[in-house]
């Protein structure tokens, strides 16, 4: 409890900082607007069984008759192959892709952040050993080991999910050992293996809550990214299958329809694009207010 | 009557995120042609900021000119747009010694290429002609094996020759108004003195004008024929660096003059630190003015005239409030 | 520097093992039974018995990796479940159509990224630079398979003015001879005079080339933006403007040369970044290169395909990035 606490006081010249770029974020239009439609996509998902119209029809209901229509007062997306809805299977598909990234990002987090406190607070030997690994993983093109992890543990979203986590811990893991080295050897430190604290209490209680904050700015703008690679997995078979309503998904199945049903593919990809676009936004804003050379002032 | 170089009331602030700050408040400042003026203000005074204001370079978004006149040869700086000042002031005609060497030398080109560059640009002069003269301006300040120097890197080099090599590029402009940022100040006494006597030669040859900026007042009145004491940004005393050396009127060039120590059996006397909380409308020496009176707080002083041409910011100066 | 290129070729065949030990483990340890798998669905338990012995799997982990390594080194990367034939051979002739698309995207990324980030670093927060960054952003959020789909409903389906997939039209490939000296179809053809076939090769590649070359142009502006932001704010920059340097000749001369080490690492990233994007949209138009192999042993869960293409675009990534350090190693401030 007292580890948390202690989390959050570090974290204040943070959330100062939250504050202050919330701020400025709010002088451009640009980021308000992001900040908003966020805020949209997040009720979407939360609220997606009330919102959508026809919700049965993103999980198992299927409505053959009213098969490939184009958009229409009563569907306004369209239909799909099997006469679904494609808006309700698209407001759900915003659930989907929400808690997935999410958990992925926090899965991540949570294997790498503690890895890189280990490996920078206690240096020599450890350190070299985390950090090839790190630099073994890093050495693949981004994606490329997620497709290969997923293929191989079987295609499904959880996989894909886990693929993710496996190919995306060692990023954080880089960052928090280069935070970690540098507080390393700050005096609060020293002080406290001088005076015979235990390892596990200097790396988790003194150094970890002071390496937080870079991640955490860098988790947030990952969430676009990780939503794309989802999107990818699924779109090669490898992640959500079906009737899971996933964006990546419905592009796949749409390929067979979409020369003659174009909202098959648009609608989906939209989606994609614009929850992509609002989070690399937002991030790329919280990074240039947080960077001291960018600042205008 | 007006000189060839002219400051009026220049106001200068940062935008930073807690609102403007004042950066430089210079109400009068003048050179004539042939002539060096010194301007001597501790680390962080503005000498650079003045210097940059007036080629035109300060960082744009930031910076804000309030207000003020620049004028060189009856022309307005502060009007020209960044193309004229690009293409008919800076380098033919405005040229800077920066201060600091390192940062201002490229460090992924040589000295050599680096030093062609402007030759070639402001000279007009190519190929081996070009070369033969960078050669020449290297020989100019006295740096040794200069042909195997201009092959090496900035980080290759010591501080001094570094230095050495700016004042070199700032002089192949053939600029006629030359700023000195501390131009001397990494290097030994003897090339010191070498470099200003190369200054003053140039001058006398070609009538240039020269800035001369320093945190050494001693240094002033020795090359300069008129001196200016920058405190925070604001001018408060100024004159003929004769007057402003021996006959220091403001109580901050006094605590300068007095840290200089002129005699070896004489202890270093330290100016006395008097501090005091900021006077915010007053005053921007105040806090550490050791003569200052109830009105100090309230109003800025303007430059006024004393004894002559000396000019002073301060209330108490020459014994009237 | 000598010293320096050996010490970074090491740690690069360092890295190559660790990346044969990993997808080793990905390959043998993580399915189920890969024995089955190559015996194929209805296989009997003898077949999947002798197909154990056959791929090696009774021996230890060891030494099936020592096997799995020394293969590796001779070049033997398996054989594909589907065609039977080696992974290595169809990689090859899978190869150059990959090469042709990845060349197209890195050429775009060169000549249009990084003048757009240089541009728009000059004229921060103006108009362009607000247009190229929306630019930027907005192309690293759309994915990749996503475009394809939009430009071929566009203009193959609405406009036709391109064609939907392939390398070549039919009715060349049947009527005409395909010169083969290089594999290469566009440049075979340019230097055999072959005009008719260059110009249909040129015309098919347009549709995927976009596709694919949007996501790096994005990728590279915005890396290069960053990069000259921070040189311009830089003394020397200032200086060289004191001394009357025409402002083309400060951004870039001055200010990019500086910029070498971050542009030629972010163009390693997004070559490594569009090999993988090949993965998503060469199937869409049915372009012959290694995207569509790995697309179709992905579907068929053909493992040593998958394996394949795997290691061969890790390793190539892993070269990728040893020679942008080592270009980053010719900046003159590292050379002593």
């Amino acid at each position: 409890m007292e580890w948390f606490s202690d989390t959050l006081k570090t974290l204040q010249p943070v959330i100062r900082d939250y504050r202050l770029s919330f701020y400025l974020l709010n002088r451009n239009a640009l980021q308000r607007y992001s900040l908003i439609i966020i805020a949209l996509l997040i009720l979407l998902a939360i609220f997606a069984p009330w919102i959508s119209p026809f919700p049965t029809h993103a999980i198992s209901e299927t409505n053959p008759q009213d098969k490939l229509l184009p958009p229409s007062s009563r569907y306004l997306f369209g239909t799909d192959e099997l006469g679904r809805d494609l808006l309700s299977r698209v407001i759900f598909g915003t659930r989907i892709s929400l808690q997935t990234a999410l958990i992925a990002v926090g899965l991540a987090l949570l294997v790498g952040v503690p890895l890189g406190a280990i490996a920078g607070g206690v240096g020599g030997i450890v350190d070299e050993i985390i950090m090839r690994i790190t630099d073994v993983f890093l050495s693949f093109p981004p994606l490329l080991l997620a497709i290969a992890i997923a293929s191989f543990l079987g295609p499904s979203l959880q996989n894909a999910m886990l693929a993710i986590v496996i190919s995306w811990w060692p990023w954080y893991t880089r960052i928090i050992r280069g935070q970690a080295v540098s507080i390393r050897e700050r005096q609060f430190v020293r002080a406290a293996r001088a005076t015979g604290t235990p390892m596990t209490s200097i790396v988790f209680k003194h150094i970890l809550p002071n390496t937080m904050a870079p991640v955490i700015v860098q988790a947030s703008m990952d969430i676009g990214g990780v939503i794309l690679t989802i999107a990818a997995l699924s779109f090669l078979g490898l992640g959500a299958q079906p009737p899971t309503p996933e964006w990546g998904l419905l592009i796949s199945t749409s390929r067979t329809y979409f020369l003659n049903a174009w909202w098959y593919s648009t609608f989906p990809g939209i989606a994609i694009f614009i929850t992509v676009l609002v989070f690399n936004l937002v991030g790329d804003g919280i990074r240039e207010v947080l960077d001291p050379r960018t600042r205008k002032f | 009557m007006t000189k060839y170089f002219e400051i009026h009331d220049l106001s200068v602030g940062f935008q930073t995120f807690e609102g403007i700050h004042p950066v430089l408040n210079i109400e009068h400042l003048s050179i004539e042609r042939g002539e060096t003026y010194g301007l001597v203000g501790e680390s962080g005074a503005g000498k650079t900021i003045l210097a940059l204001t007036i080629l035109g370079l300060l960082p744009k978004p930031a910076a804000i000119i309030h207000s003020g006149e620049i004028w060189m040869d009856g022309v307005d700086l502060l009007t020209r747009s960044e193309k004229q000042m690009a293409n008919v002031y800076r380098g033919k005609r405005l040229a800077m010694i920066f201060q600091d060497p390192m940062s201002t030398l490229n460090p992924v080109f040589t000295i050599g290429q680096q030093i062609e560059r402007v030759v070639q640009k402001q000279q007009r002069l190519k190929g081996a002609a070009c070369a033969k003269r960078c050669l020449e301006l290297l020989d100019m300040v006295k740096l040794p094996d200069t042909s195997s120097l201009i092959h090496k890197y900035p980080h290759e080099l010591s501080g001094g020759q570094r230095q050495r090599i700016i004042i070199a590029i700032a002089l192949s402009c053939g600029a006629e108004f030359l700023i000195a940022d501390e131009p001397t100040r990494n290097l030994d006494v003897t090339i010191q003195a070498g470099i200003l006597k190369l200054i003053a030669e140039l001058q006398k040859e070609l009538q240039i004008s020269v800035l001369f900026i320093a945190n050494n007042v001693g240094l002033v009145n020795v090359v300069c024929k008129n001196a200016g004491i920058l405190y925070r940004g604001k001018l408060v005393e100024e004159g003929a660096s004769e007057m402003v050396v021996n006959a220091a009127k403001h109580p901050y060039t006094q605590t300068l003059i007095s840290a200089i120590p002129h005699d070896k059996s004489e202890k270093l006397r330290f100016a006395s630190l008097v501090i005091k909380p900021e006077a915010q409308n007053g005053c921007p020496y105040y806090a550490r003015c050791g003569i200052a009176q109830d009105i100090c707080t309230n109003q800025i002083p303007m430059l006024k005239k004393i004894d002559g041409e000396q000019r002073v910011a301060c209330f108490m100066a020459g014994g009237n409030p | 520097m000598k010293k320096f290129i050996l010490r970074r070729l090491l740690l690069g065949v360092i890295v190559m093992l660790g990346v044969a030990v990993i997808t080793f483990f990905v390959a043998r340890v993580v399915p189920s039974n890969p024995a089955a798998k190559w015996a194929g669905p209805r296989a009997t338990p003898e077949q999947i018995a002798r197909a154990t012995v056959e791929l090696g799997l009774d021996k230890p982990l060891v030494v099936q990796f020592g096997k799995y390594l020394a293969d590796l080194l001779q070049g033997n990367l398996g054989y594909s479940l589907r065609t039977r034939r080696p992974v290595t051979l169809e990689l090859m002739e899978s190869l150059p159509a990959t090469i042709e698309l990845v060349f197209i995207s890195t050429i775009a990324a060169v000549f249009i990224g990084i003048p757009l980030g240089v541009i728009s670093a000059r004229r921060k927060d103006q108009l362009v630079d607000h247009l190229s960054r929306l630019f930027s952003i907005g192309v690293v959020s759309l994915p990749t398979f996503w475009i394809g789909l939009i430009l071929q409903l566009v203009f193959f389906r609405t406009l036709g003015i391109f064609p939907m997939g392939g390398q070549l039209s039919t009715e060349i490939k049947v009527m005409m001879e395909i010169p083969k000296i290089t594999g290469f179809i566009m440049f075979d053809s340019l230097i055999t005079g072959n005009f008719k076939i260059f110009f249909d090769a040129l015309w098919h590649i347009v549709l995927p080339g976009i596709t694919i070359g949007m996501y790096p142009v994005g990728l590279v502006a915005r890396m290069t933006r960053s990069a000259l932001l921070e040189i311009l704010s830089e003394d020397y920059i200032t200086a060289a403007r004191s001394y009357g340097l025409s402002e083309r000749i400060v951004l870039w001369s001055y200010a990019l040369k500086n910029s070498i080490g971050a542009t030629s690492t972010v163009v390693a990233l997004s070559i490594g970044y569009t090999l993988v994007n090949t993965f998503l949209t060469e199937s869409i138009f049915t372009w012959p290169g290694i995207g569509s192999y790995i697309a179709t042993a992905v579907i068929g869960l053909d493992y040593p395909a998958i394996m394949g293409v795997t290691i061969f675009s890790a390793f190539s990534y892993v070269v990728l990035n040893l020679v942008a350090d080592i270009i980053i190693a010719l900046d003159p401030r590292v050379r002593t």
